[in-house]
């Protein structure tokens, strides 16, 4: 092996493992209540996973969080950016996920049809 | 897309606790909720709190799980995967709180850690070599060869200032320059992996968890110093590290990391496993080179060092695991930013293995010079079950034992040597006040004798010789002239060893002396093991801890087998008090029983509450002196004058009565008793039960004379004068100063002089709001004195209520019957009004560092506020009357205490003895009677010339079997009198036992007095020990 062959399999294996040491520009939060799963949540999510990974995002991360408070509105979502803003999506469905990622995620323009609420910094 | 990574423990803490079915469970789930394609497991080296295995850790969340067993996994997987809700039953809590901890980083364990050595620890997969990559491994590997010269890399060493972790602390990089000035090839390196200090465990995490750093700082310092063979030397008793050792070599090699022409250069270098047998002498470099070797490990003289002659005579490397896992981060960092962590004259991190009495057991990693407080207490959690910290062992069997008053040393490697102490590989075994320090040192050495390769003379004789004396110390066999033989012995074993084995094994023994001398004493003296680890010592841990000596077992059994009136016998040889001490002692037996690992500990003294109480009402004192006067022994003729009548005048009194001396006790006030009539409210101790005991004791021939005040009515020249021994038991009856302006104001109260006016029948000007400060027993009778006088009260103490030293029961009691509790306040000033106290200015206190003793101490802080009030009772603390004390003319301590000689009781006229709370200071009625006791042996030994104590003790047969099963039922207690009647009542607050409550009581003893007695001479088991505990004077 010599020194690019290493860098090279360092940046793939970084990749790994990156996901454990935090630091991701995005934070995309799922509202995974009860009335979350039951308006169709977990789809969204595996849409949306699938979706990142097609388009190879590496500067986000998903988590799922308990119920938001907006139950009417279910499936929710939130994007946060580190140092930049929160943003909240509702009535989510597989399409507007794949276009929240290829939108939101991909070109960093915020999907101004799906989003409510007002503006807010992520903290 | 994998949104989160499950790291599960695969040290071997948590696999042993269970935790590869936990990940076969948790595999299973994820697959079967459909989120395996989302989330992944990967099996991690140790994430470090090895006592709370197995262990989770969660990302990106950062949630830390513990305690997981594969029962958990379905409703883990549900909540926290599935719902996105932390699952909390498997959270840790905030210290001392109900908070939960979400996140791993606001958990103390690793918020206050500094990972260097451990950074891939419990992050990455250990068998995958790219997870190792992905994290800049063999980076610096690389950099090394394609960029530095061997000599930059010894420079960058040397700069760094990094010492060989393996204990020693010699400086790294000059150790690497001596083997380049050897001109002799070929060389080697080798990794000294052999582990075997009892309670380190950190060479095994990092070889575990993250193999590949060492074997990539092996490479780099191979070609530094010109080797191209290396070798791992490990224990076959780590076989999983040594598992992944084999699965990183083959990767390593397979990537083409180790083996020829590293990185297209022309350095080759192979790296082979050694597995050791498990000496614990092979840790020694000479011996592991000729265990490498394939010969026996047995130790060499040096010089000549490794560098110079080492594995088949050829200049040889040796440094441990943890030195070779900082070498890259010093490559790729650079020396400058090593430099920067720790301590100037000791940088870098160091791996502390945590283990013994210590909430989070496991690894941690601080920079050197951290304060030992800061680990044990920070990070370490402190002491489990609310015991105190007594001293923890640093370094193994070659380190020495660090006593509680210098759990601020800095953890460096000088001054760890100046407390006798050393590094060592980084374990620290903490221990509380349950360890006897003969105890650990016996262990100690028996583990070096066991060790000892036996080549050289002084460590193979030496430390048997040792051996043979610490056990005849806990076996209660030694003289004090073997403490001197002791430590001569520890100078020639350690001056004349061969090796670092025999040269550093007398070191816990030489601390354990050093700190803990008085331990050694008492073991010796008065074949007392305080800590009650002695087996050979003791009755069973609950007469040990008794102050008194009580044989609880005995009376416990005699009332199993319906025997009362020996059980009384028994009770009242043992305990003069046993009514008022069955209502008011502390019970420290209950501390140590051992039915508390089943499911409560015995309630002991309500059984002998009990016993006494029942006696007391069916019989007369006469039934009862006619058989203690069979007990009496024939009058000695001497003369014996006690000067007061609390618990422990009345204590010496008794015993020096029963051992036929002419017995004359002088009180000040009107009638006997002291604290227990004075101080002690009704509702606690009625007058009428100290009545029943006082009958007994002037039965058995004491004679009281009271309204007779010491220095006042009588002189302690004449009393010497008069007779043939006096005894001074004065107590504590001055109240401490609070020291805050306005405490001369009218209503301030000292508690004492308050309890004793309210017992004598006095009217006291009591306001409507009382606020009493202090958190001992005084200031809760104070308050519910005044409860029962109608006012309303509030508590004021400046800790928390867990640092309360009252009774926990009395405080219960005292909060139900109405009165208020106030804490983490600290009095300011008592406020006033025309002379009168209208307030109490406190000030908030929150809890700071942890002091010697493992309390957490108070710090005022600014935000004062004001509790309306009254009338102030301190209760603070009580000392001896000053002027009392100075008129006797005798040496006292700083605190205004009478100077004794520890082991004699004597002051400085040896006709004069001194005992109970006027020695001690304030304490408790059982320690005081404990003292009385003890002094009564001494005093009749002393006149008489010969050991009579133990004949006072008849011989009481009683079944002798253990229980077969532990008999169910829950522990009996006596019956409180409901609040309402008893906050307005002066009288009892609680019921005696009922016959069939203090039977069943009595057989849920687990009787630990049965044990394997050693046989005598005649053949015959020694069982006068287990009738006749007694006091060991």
């Amino acid at each position: 092996m010599n020194l690019d062959e290493l860098k090279k399999l360092k940046e793939k294996a970084q990749r790994q493992v990156a996901l454990r040491e935090g630091n991701k520009k995005y934070r995309v939060v799922f509202s995974m209540g009860t009335s979350g799963i039951a308006a169709g949540a977990r789809e969204v999510m595996t849409t949306m996973l699938d979706e990142i990974e097609k388009r190879g995002l590496e500067d986000v991360e998903v988590r799922v969080t308990g119920e938001v408070g907006l139950e009417d509105v279910e499936p929710v979502i939130r994007i946060e950016e580190a140092g930049g803003e929160k943003t909240t999506y509702a009535h989510l469905d597989a399409d507007g996920a794949r276009k929240i990622v290829a939108e939101h995620l991909e070109k960093g323009k915020k999907v101004d049809k799906l989003a409510v609420g007002k503006e807010k910094k992520t903290d | 897309m994998i949104r989160s990574h499950i790291l599960v423990c695969a040290g071997a803490g948590c696999i042993s606790s269970g935790g590869h079915a936990m990940r076969d469970a948790l595999r299973g789930e994820l697959k079967k909720r459909g989120l395996d394609e989302e989330i992944k497991i990967v099996e991690t080296g140790c994430i470090g709190p090895c006592d709370l295995g197995p262990v989770l850790l969660v990302h990106p969340d950062g949630t830390f799980y513990q305690r997981v067993t594969a029962l958990d996994v379905p409703a883990l997987v549900e909540e926290h995967f599935l719902k996105g809700r932390p699952y909390k039953k498997l959270l840790p809590a905030e210290p001392g709180t109900a908070n939960l901890v979400t996140t791993a980083r606001d958990f103390d364990f690793f918020a206050k850690q500094h990972k260097i050595v451990l950074e891939n620890c419990g992050l990455i997969d250990p068998e995958n070599i790219e997870e190792y990559i992905g994290r800049d491994g063999y980076a610096a590997l690389g950099k090394v060869l394609t960029s530095m010269t061997p000599e930059q890399v010894i420079a960058e060493i040397k700069a760094s200032g990094l010492r060989g972790r393996g204990g020693a602390g010699f400086p790294t990089g000059l150790k690497w320059e001596l083997m380049t000035k050897v001109p002799t090839a070929p060389k080697y390196v080798i990794c000294n992996a052999d582990e075997g200090d009892p309670g380190a465990f950190m060479n095994r995490a990092v070889l575990e968890g993250d193999p590949h750093r060492v074997i990539e700082g092996m490479t780099i310092g191979a070609y530094a110093m010109g080797a191209n063979r290396g070798f791992i030397y490990i224990r076959a008793e780590y076989p999983l590290a040594i598992k992944r050792l084999q699965i990183a070599l083959e990767q390593a090699a397979k990537y083409g990391l180790l083996g020829k022409k590293l990185f297209g250069t022309t350095f080759d270098f192979d790296l082979e496993i050694r597995i050791g047998a498990g000496a614990f002498v092979c840790g020694e470099e000479t011996a592991l080179m000729r265990s490498v070797e394939g010969r026996r490990g047995q130790p060499q003289p040096r010089p000549p060092f490794p560098a110079q002659r080492g594995l088949w005579g050829n200049p040889t490397n040796i440094n441990n695991v943890e030195t070779w896992a900082c070498i890259r981060l010093i490559i790729l960092h650079g020396a400058k930013w090593f430099a920067s962590i720790g301590s100037p004259k000791y940088p870098g991190t160091k791996v502390f293995a945590l283990a013994g009495k210590i909430k989070n057991t496991g690894l941690a990693e601080v920079p050197l010079g951290t304060p030992l407080r800061d680990v044990i207490f920070d990070i370490g959690g402190g002491i489990p079950n609310g015991n105190l910290f007594k001293a923890v062992q640093t370094g193994g069997p070659s380190g020495g034992v660090i006593p509680a008053e210098h759990l601020d040393v800095s953890l460096e490697y000088e001054s760890l040597q100046k407390l006798g102490s050393i590094m060592g590989s980084g374990g620290l075994v903490v221990m509380d006040e349950d360890a006897c320090m003969v105890d650990v040192a016996q262990f100690f050495m028996e583990f070096c004798c066991d060790e000892s390769c036996g080549k050289c003379a002084p460590c193979r004789v030496g430390t048997r010789q040792m051996l043979n004396i610490l056990e005849r110390i806990t076996n209660g066999h030694a003289e004090l002239a073997d403490l001197k033989k002791l430590e001569e012995l520890s100078i020639v074993v350690k001056d004349a060893s061969l090796c670092g084995l025999g040269q550093t094994a007398p070191n816990p023994v030489l601390t354990t002396l050093r700190y803990f001398r008085k331990e050694y004493e008492e073991h010796i003296r008065e074949h007392r093991c305080a800590a009650g680890a002695c087996q050979n010592l003791f009755l069973s841990p609950c007469e040990n801890s008794c102050p008194l000596h009580m044989n609880i077992p005995g009376f416990l059994q005699l009332l199993k087998e319906d025997r009362l009136d020996d059980a009384f016998e028994l009770v009242i040889l043992d305990n003069p008090l046993p009514a008022s001490t069955g209502r008011v002692c502390q019970h420290p037996c209950e501390n140590r029983c051992r039915r508390k690992t089943v499911d409560s500990a015995i309630n002991m003294r309500e059984v002998h509450r009990y016993i006494a109480d029942t006696i007391f009402e069916k019989t007369t004192a006469e039934k009862i002196l006619k058989r203690l006067s069979k007990r009496k022994m024939a009058a000695t003729g001497k003369r014996i004058g006690i000067v007061g009548s609390g618990p422990a005048g009345l204590s010496a009194a008794f015993y020096l009565a029963l051992l036929g001396h002419g017995v004359t006790v002088y009180e000040s006030a009107e009638e006997p008793g002291g604290m227990l009539r004075y101080a002690l409210p009704d509702y606690r101790l009625p007058t009428e039960t100290l009545e029943c005991e006082l009958a007994l004791i002037r039965g058995v021939g004491v004679k009281f004379v009271c309204n007779t005040a010491l220095g006042r009515d009588i002189t302690l020249e004449k009393l010497a004068n008069d007779n043939d021994a006096v005894y001074l038991a004065i107590g504590t009856w001055e109240e401490q100063d609070l020291g805050v302006p306005g405490g001369e104001l009218k209503g301030v109260y000292p508690a004492l002089d308050f309890l004793n006016r309210v017992s004598h029948g006095e009217k006291i000007e009591l306001g409507k709001k009382v606020a009493v400060i202090g958190g001992g027993n005084a200031a809760i009778d104070s308050a519910r004195t005044a409860l029962r006088l109608g006012a309303d009260v509030t508590i004021v103490y400046r800790r928390s209520r867990e640092d309360m030293p009252a009774i926990v029961q009395e405080t219960e009691e005292a909060l139900e019957e109405g009165a208020k509790l106030v804490v983490l306040a600290a009095p300011v000033q008592v406020l006033g009004e025309s002379g009168r106290v209208t307030g109490l200015e406190v000030a908030k206190t929150i809890l700071g560092k942890y002091d010697s003793r493992g309390r957490r101490t108070p710090i005022t802080t600014n935000e004062n506020y004001i509790i309306p009030c009254d009338t102030i009772i301190e209760a603070i603390g009580e000392k001896v009357k000053g002027a009392v004390a100075q008129k006797l003319g005798l040496p006292l301590n700083k605190s205004g205490t009478i100077k004794v000689d520890p082991w004699t009781l004597q002051t400085s006229n040896p006709k004069v003895y001194a005992g109970g709370d006027a020695v001690t200071g304030a304490a408790n009625v059982t320690t005081a009677m404990g003292f009385g006791k003890k002094a009564a042996a001494i005093i009749d030994r002393q006149l008489v010339g010969v050991d009579r104590f133990r004949q006072l003790w008849p011989r009481l047969q009683y079944g002798n079997t253990v229980p077969q099963h532990t008999a169910d039922g829950s522990r009996n207690v006596g019956k409180l009198v409901p609040n309402d009647v008893r906050r307005s009542s002066w009288g009892e607050v609680s019921h005696t036992l009922s016959a069939w409550e203090a039977k069943t009581e009595a057989m849920r003893c687990l009787r630990c007095d049965l044990k394997a007695h050693p046989v005598d001479e005649n053949g015959a088991h020694s069982h006068q020990h287990s009738q006749q505990p007694a006091v060991k004077a």
